[in-house]
C-alpha cells in the first residue's frame, strides 16, 4: 500500500510537470484548434474596439441575390463612426456560446459596451436540443476554468453531449409531449397537442383541397414558437450568467432581441401563438430590462413577413432593409451610451466618400481583376487624409499571391502602382477571412489625374472576395472596423 | 459505455475500489451490476436479448451435465442451446442482410417484395453470443463443469472487460478466474495501469488519428490520387489495428486491475510471414475459436487435400460472416482462406529451397513480412469498404489515378506516431507492453508513462470514432 501512495505522489508530481509543459507550449494552439470562438474574442482585442456586438447568422445572412451583404453590425457601426465596433459572430450560437465569448475577451481590451444577440427561438427546446450542440458544446470544454490539462484531457475523453441527431431529437420530443402551457384559458395543454391540432384541421387551398405546405409550415411555427419561457429554462441561466459577467467587467449589457416573422405566425397559426410571443417577450423585458446596467432592444415584431428572407421557414435571417430596421433601433439605444458620438449615417454621407464594390467575386489566371474604383482627381476632397479598404478573402490554398492596387495615372498617360500584399494579412485557406488597407492620400495621390483600385490576384490558384469597401475620409472619422465573419462552413460536423 | 469516455475513467476506479473493499462472496454480485450498468450505458432493452441467451445457455449446461450418460438427449440440449443462440445471432445480425437481398433477388425475377428489415443490432452480440457457446460446447465435450451459480454463469458472458469487443474468453480461463479469491496485489495496479495507458495512447493517439484521413479519402475517393489511397490502405491497416488492438489492451489492463488475467487477442500480426501466421496472431481468441469449434469438428488438416480446402474456405467464410452481415464481408473472408490455401499448397508443392542472395543478406523474412503485410492491406479494402461499388472505385481510384486528383497532405505529428507504434509493436514481437516495463530502470519507464500519458491527454484525436468492432 506504501508503494502505491508513493506512486501516487508521483503520478500527481508527473501531472503537474505535464500541465506546465501543455500550457505552455500546447494550449495556445488547441484552443486555436478546437476552440476557434475564442480567437473571436483575441480579435478584438487587437481591434481595441469599444462595442461588441455578439451575434449569430441573424446578424451575416443576406439574400441570395442582395447586392449589399452588410451586417445589423455593420449597419449599426455607421452610427457611430469615432467609435471601433466589432462584432464575434458565429452561426447557431446562442446564450452558452456568447458568456464563453465574452469570457475570453481580455482584461485589457477596450470594450466598454456589450450588444448581446437574444433569439426568442434559442428559448425553446427546439433549438435547446439541437443537434448543433454536440460541435458547440464540444468547443467549450477548453475554455472552463480549469487547469488546461484536465480540460484537455475532458475533451480527449469526450465530456461534451455526445448524441445522434435521433437522440437530440428524443429530447426535443419529450418536452413537447410533456411541457404544460400554464395559461389560463389556454385551448391548447402541450405543443404536441397542439401541433396534433393544426396537423388534423390544417390548411386548405382555394379549391377545398388540403395544402399540406402550408399546414407544416403552421406546425413547424407551433413547434418552434410553442413554449413557455421561464426561470428553470438553460438559456435564462445563461443570459443571466451573462448578466453577471458584465457586470463584473464593467461593461453596459444590451440584448438585443431580435424580430420574428409575427405577421406570418398570425396569419398561419393566430392568436394563440401571438399570446405566447407577448407573454415571452414581456417575461424577458421585465426580467432583464428591469435589471441595473442591463438594456433591452425590443425588436421583436418590428420586422414584416417581406423583409424575411426565408419563408418556409422559421429563421431570423432578414433583407437589407430589416438589417436595416433592426441596426437603426439598436443604434438609437446606444446613443444612450455614446449621446456624443452618434451621427446619422445620411449626414455623414457629406464627410466620407464611400464605395461599395459589389458581393462576390472570384479572381482566376482568366479573370485576375475584381471591380475597380476608378476617381478622378476633382473627386478626392482636400479634407480627407485616408482611403480605408476592407473586404473578405476566402482562398483555396495558402498561396495567395492576391494584392490591393492603387494604379495612378499622371497628366501624361503614365501610370504607377502601388500593391500592397494581401497574404501579409490573409493566410488560412478555405475561410472567409478578412484584409483591412489603411492608405494616406498623400501629395502623389492628389497629383494624379486618375486612380484606380482593385484587387488583383496573381496566384496560379483562385481566391474569392467579396465585400469590397471602399472609403476616402477625414482622419477623424475612424473607419468601423471590418467585422469578423467567422468559417464560412462555421459549425464543425463533430464526426 | 466505450473505454474512451470519461464516464468509463469515473466508472472503473469505482468498481476497482469497491472490488477490493468487498468480500469475496459478493464481489460476483458488484461486479455483475457494473457490467450491467456498462452495458446499458449503450441502449438499456439490449439487456434483455443478453439475459435470454444467458438463461438459455446456463439451462443447458447444467442439463447436459444432468444428462451425462444420455448421449442422445445431451446433444439434443446442445443443439438446443446451439441452435437458440444462432437464432438470436440470426435475427439481430442477418436479418436485415438476408432479407434485403430477397428483395433483390425477387425484384431480378420480375416480383415486388418489401421483406427488407430494420433491426437495430445489438452491441457486442457477436462477442457475447460466441462466448456463451464455448461455455455450452465445453460443458458438453466434458472439459467444463456446469456452472450451478447463475450469478457467475452471468457474470461470465458479461464481464464488462471483454463484454462487447472481446477477447472471447473460455470457461476454463474466465469462469474459473471468477471464482477465485482475488487479493489485492500492487503488482497488478501496476501492470493494469500501464496496459490501459498504453491502449489508451494506441486508440486515441494512433488510430482515431489514422481515422480522420482514412474517413476523409475513403468518403471523397474522386478528389483524391493513387498515392492518397494507397496511402489511406496504408493508414487503415494500421487504424483497424490499433483501434482493436488498444481496446483489447484496455480490457486486459482493466480486467488485471482486479487480478483477472485476460487472453492476449494480438502478438505483432503486421510481423507475420504468411496468412497462417497472421491468424495465429490476429484476433486470437476468434481464431482458436474457430479452430476449436469448427476446424477441428469438420476434421481439420487430417482429411484429404480437397476436404482440407474445404474445412479452411468453411471456416474463413464464417469468419468473414461473423464480422459483418455484407458480401464484402464474405468476401474479405474467403480471399484470406484462398490465400492460406495457396500458400499453404505452395510451400507443400515447392521443393525446400536453398539460400538465395536476399535469404543470405537476412532479408528473407523481411520480405516475407512485407508480402504478408501488402496482402492483408489490400483484404482490408474489402472490410473496409461499404459495398462492392465503393470497393470497386477504391481499386480504380487507387491503381489508376496517378496523375489526377489532390495529394493528402498529413500532419508530421501523425507519422511520429504511427512510427512510434511501429517501433512498439517490433519491441513488443513476444511479450506485452506491462510485462516488457517490468526489466526497465524506474526512470525509463517513467519517462515513457509520462510520455504515453502526455500523448494520450495532449495529442489526442478529438474526433469521435467509436470502436470499429463495436458494430460486429
Amino acid at each position: 500500500m506504501k508503494k502505491l501512495l508513493i506512486r501516487i505522489v508521483m503520478v500527481l508530481v508527473m501531472l503537474v510537470v505535464l500541465n506546465w509543459v501543455y500550457s505552455k507550449w500546447f494550449f495556445e494552439k488547441d484552443l486555436r484548434k478546437h476552440s476557434d470562438i475564442v480567437e473571436l474574442s483575441w480579435q478584438v482585442v487587437d481591434d481595441s474596439c469599444r462595442i461588441i456586438y455578439l451575434g449569430e447568422s441573424s446578424n451575416n445572412n443576406y439574400g441570395e441575390k442582395e447586392v449589399n451583404h452588410r451586417k445589423i453590425s455593420d449597419f449599426t457601426s455607421d452610427y457611430f463612426p469615432t467609435i471601433k465596433m466589432g462584432d464575434l459572430t458565429k452561426k447557431a450560437s446562442h446564450a452558452q456560446t456568447y458568456y464563453y465569448m465574452l469570457k475570453h475577451i481580455p482584461k485589457s481590451s477596450s470594450v466598454e459596451t456589450v450588444v448581446v444577440t437574444m433569439n426568442l427561438r434559442s428559448f425553446g427546446p427546439l433549438w435547446i436540443y439541437s443537434k448543433l450542440e454536440t460541435p458547440l458544446r464540444k468547443q467549450l470544454v477548453l475554455l472552463e476554468d480549469r487547469p488546461p490539462l484536465v480540460n484537455r484531457f475532458l475533451l480527449a475523453f469526450k465530456a461534451y453531449p455526445i448524441k445522434t441527431e435521433e437522440e437530440w431529437n428524443e429530447f426535443v420530443f419529450e418536452h413537447w409531449r410533456n411541457d404544460t402551457f400554464n395559461i389560463p384559458d389556454f385551448p391548447w395543454r402541450t405543443t404536441a397537442d397542439w401541433d396534433y391540432g393544426m396537423y388534423s384541421y390544417g390548411w386548405y387551398d382555394f379549391h377545398g383541397q388540403r395544402d399540406w405546405d402550408l399546414t407544416a409550415l403552421a406546425c413547424h411555427y407551433i413547434k418552434t414558437y410553442a413554449f413557455q419561457i421561464d426561470d428553470d429554462n438553460p438559456r435564462v441561466k445563461d443570459f443571466d450568467a451573462i448578466v453577471d459577467l458584465c457586470r463584473e467587467r464593467g461593461w453596459n449589457l444590451v440584448f438585443n432581441l431580435m424580430a420574428e416573422n409575427v405577421d406570418k405566425a398570425n396569419e398561419l397559426v393566430g392568436k394563440d401563438l401571438m399570446k405566447l410571443f407577448r407573454l415571452n417577450r414581456d417575461y424577458l423585458l421585465k426580467r432583464y430590462g428591469n435589471m441595473e446596467g442591463v438594456t433591452v432592444v425590443n425588436n421583436l415584431s418590428l420586422v414584416r413577413d417581406v423583409n424575411f428572407i426565408d419563408q418556409d421557414w422559421t429563421t431570423e435571417h432578414y433583407y437589407e432593409e430589416g438589417r436595416r430596421i433592426i441596426a437603426d433601433h439598436l443604434a438609437l439605444t446606444l446613443r444612450d451610451f455614446y449621446p456624443n458620438d452618434y451621427q446619422n449615417p445620411d449626414s455623414l454621407k457629406m464627410d466620407i466618400g464611400h464605395y461599395f464594390l459589389g458581393g462576390t467575386m472570384a479572381l482566376d489566371r482568366q479573370n485576375p481583376y475584381s471591380m475597380t474604383l476608378v476617381l478622378t482627381a476633382d473627386s478626392i476632397r482636400p479634407d480627407w487624409d485616408m482611403v480605408n479598404v476592407a473586404f473578405e478573402i476566402k482562398q483555396a490554398d495558402g498561396l495567395n499571391n492576391a494584392i490591393f492596387a492603387v494604379e495612378k495615372h499622371d497628366a501624361q498617360g503614365e501610370k504607377s502602382i502601388d500593391s500592397y500584399a494581401v497574404k501579409l494579412q490573409v493566410q488560412k485557406s478555405g475561410i472567409w477571412d478578412f484584409a483591412t488597407f489603411a492608405l494616406p492620400i498623400d501629395s502623389t495621390f492628389r497629383m494624379a489625374q486618375k486612380i484606380k483600385l482593385y484587387v488583383h490576384n496573381f496566384s496560379e490558384s483562385a481566391v474569392q472576395i467579396r465585400n469590397l469597401d471602399v472609403s476616402l475620409r477625414p482622419a477623424y472619422l475612424k473607419p468601423r472596423v471590418k467585422a469578423k465573419s467567422y468559417k464560412s462552413d462555421d459549425v464543425d460536423s463533430g464526426k | 459505455m466505450v473505454f474512451n469516455s470519461i464516464a468509463f475513467v469515473v466508472f472503473l476506479p469505482i468498481v476497482v475500489l469497491l472490488f477490493y473493499l468487498l468480500p469475496h462472496k459478493w464481489r460476483w454480485l458488484m461486479l455483475l451490476a457494473a457490467s450491467c450498468v456498462f452495458y446499458m450505458w449503450f441502449v438499456p432493452k439490449y439487456i434483455l436479448i443478453l439475459l435470454v441467451t444467458i438463461v438459455i445457455d446456463y439451462a443447458a449446461g447444467i442439463l447436459m451435465e444432468h444428462y451425462a450418460d444420455q448421449p442422445r438427449k445431451k446433444k439434443t440440449y446442445l443443439i438446443i442451446s446451439i441452435v437458440s443462440t444462432l437464432m438470436v445471432l440470426m435475427v439481430f445480425k442477418y436479418l436485415n442482410f438476408i432479407t434485403e437481398n430477397l428483395d433483390q433477388l425477387c425484384a431480378s425475377l420480375g416480383m415486388e417484395t418489401h421483406l427488407m428489415t430494420h433491426i437495430i443490432l445489438p452491441i457486442g452480440l457477436s462477442f457475447h453470443t460466441f462466448q456463451s457457446m464455448s461455455y455450452v460446447i465445453e460443458v458438453y465435450r466434458g472439459h467444463q463443469k456446469a456452472e450451478r451459480h447463475f450469478g457467475y454463469y452471468s457474470l461470465y458472458v458479461m464481464f464488462f472487460p471483454q463484454l462487447v469487443t472481446g477477447p472471447i474468453e473460455r470457461p476454463g480461463n474466465l469462469l474459473r478466474q471468477l471464482h477465485e479469491k482475488k487479493e489485492f496485489r500492487y503488482e497488478n495496479i501496476s501492470k493494469g495501469m500501464r496496459l490501459i495507458l498504453f491502449g489508451f495512447f494506441v486508440k486515441m493517439v494512433v488510430a482515431d488519428h489514422l481515422g480522420e484521413y482514412v474517413d476523409e479519402v475513403y468518403g471523397h475517393l474522386d478528389e483524391y490520387n493513387s498515392w492518397t489511397v494507397l496511402c489511406c490502405m496504408v493508414f487503415y491497416s494500421f487504424q483497424i489495428y490499433c483501434d482493436f488492438f488498444g481496446y483489447s489492451t484496455i480490457a486486459l489492463g482493466s480486467a488485471k486491475l482486479m487480478g483477472f488475467d485476460i487472453t492476449d487477442n494480438f502478438k505483432s500480426p503486421y510481423l507475420s510471414k504468411s496468412i497462417a501466421e497472421f491468424w495465429h496472431r490476429w484476433h486470437i481468441s476468434l481464431s482458436t475459436w474457430f479452430r476449436d469449434y469448427v476446424y477441428i469438428p469438420l476434421g481439420g488438416s487430417r482429411v484429404k487435400y480437397g476436404r482440407w480446402v474445404f474445412n479452411i474456405l468453411v471456416v474463413f467464410v464464417l469468419s468473414g460472416i461473423w464480422h459483418g452481415a455484407a458480401w464484402t464481408f464474405l468476401l474479405w473472408g474467403f480471399a484470406h482462406g484462398l490465400l492460406h490455401v495457396v500458400e499453404k499448397t505452395l510451400r507443400k508443392a515447392l521443393p525446400t529451397r536453398g539460400h538465395t542472395p536476399l535469404t543470405l543478406l537476412g532479408f528473407g523474412n523481411a520480405l516475407r513480412v512485407a508480402k504478408t503485410f501488402v496482402l492483408v492491406t489490400l483484404f482490408w479494402v474489402m472490410f473496409r469498404a461499404t459495398d462492392f461499388e465503393h470497393l470497386k472505385a477504391i481499386f480504380v481510384t487507387a491503381f489508376t489515378n496517378f496523375g489526377g486528383g489532390e495529394q493528402m497532405s498529413v500532419k508530421p505529428g501523425v507519422w511520429i506516431y504511427l512510427g512510434l507504434f511501429i517501433l512498439s509493436d517490433i519491441l513488443l514481437r513476444n511479450t506485452r507492453f506491462d510485462k516488457w516495463c517490468d526489466d526497465k530502470p524506474l526512470v525509463l519507464r517513467w519517462l515513457i508513462y509520462a510520455a504515453l500519458a502526455f500523448m494520450v491527454i495532449a495529442c489526442s484525436s478529438v474526433c469521435n470514432f467509436p470502436f470499429i468492432y463495436f458494430q460486429f
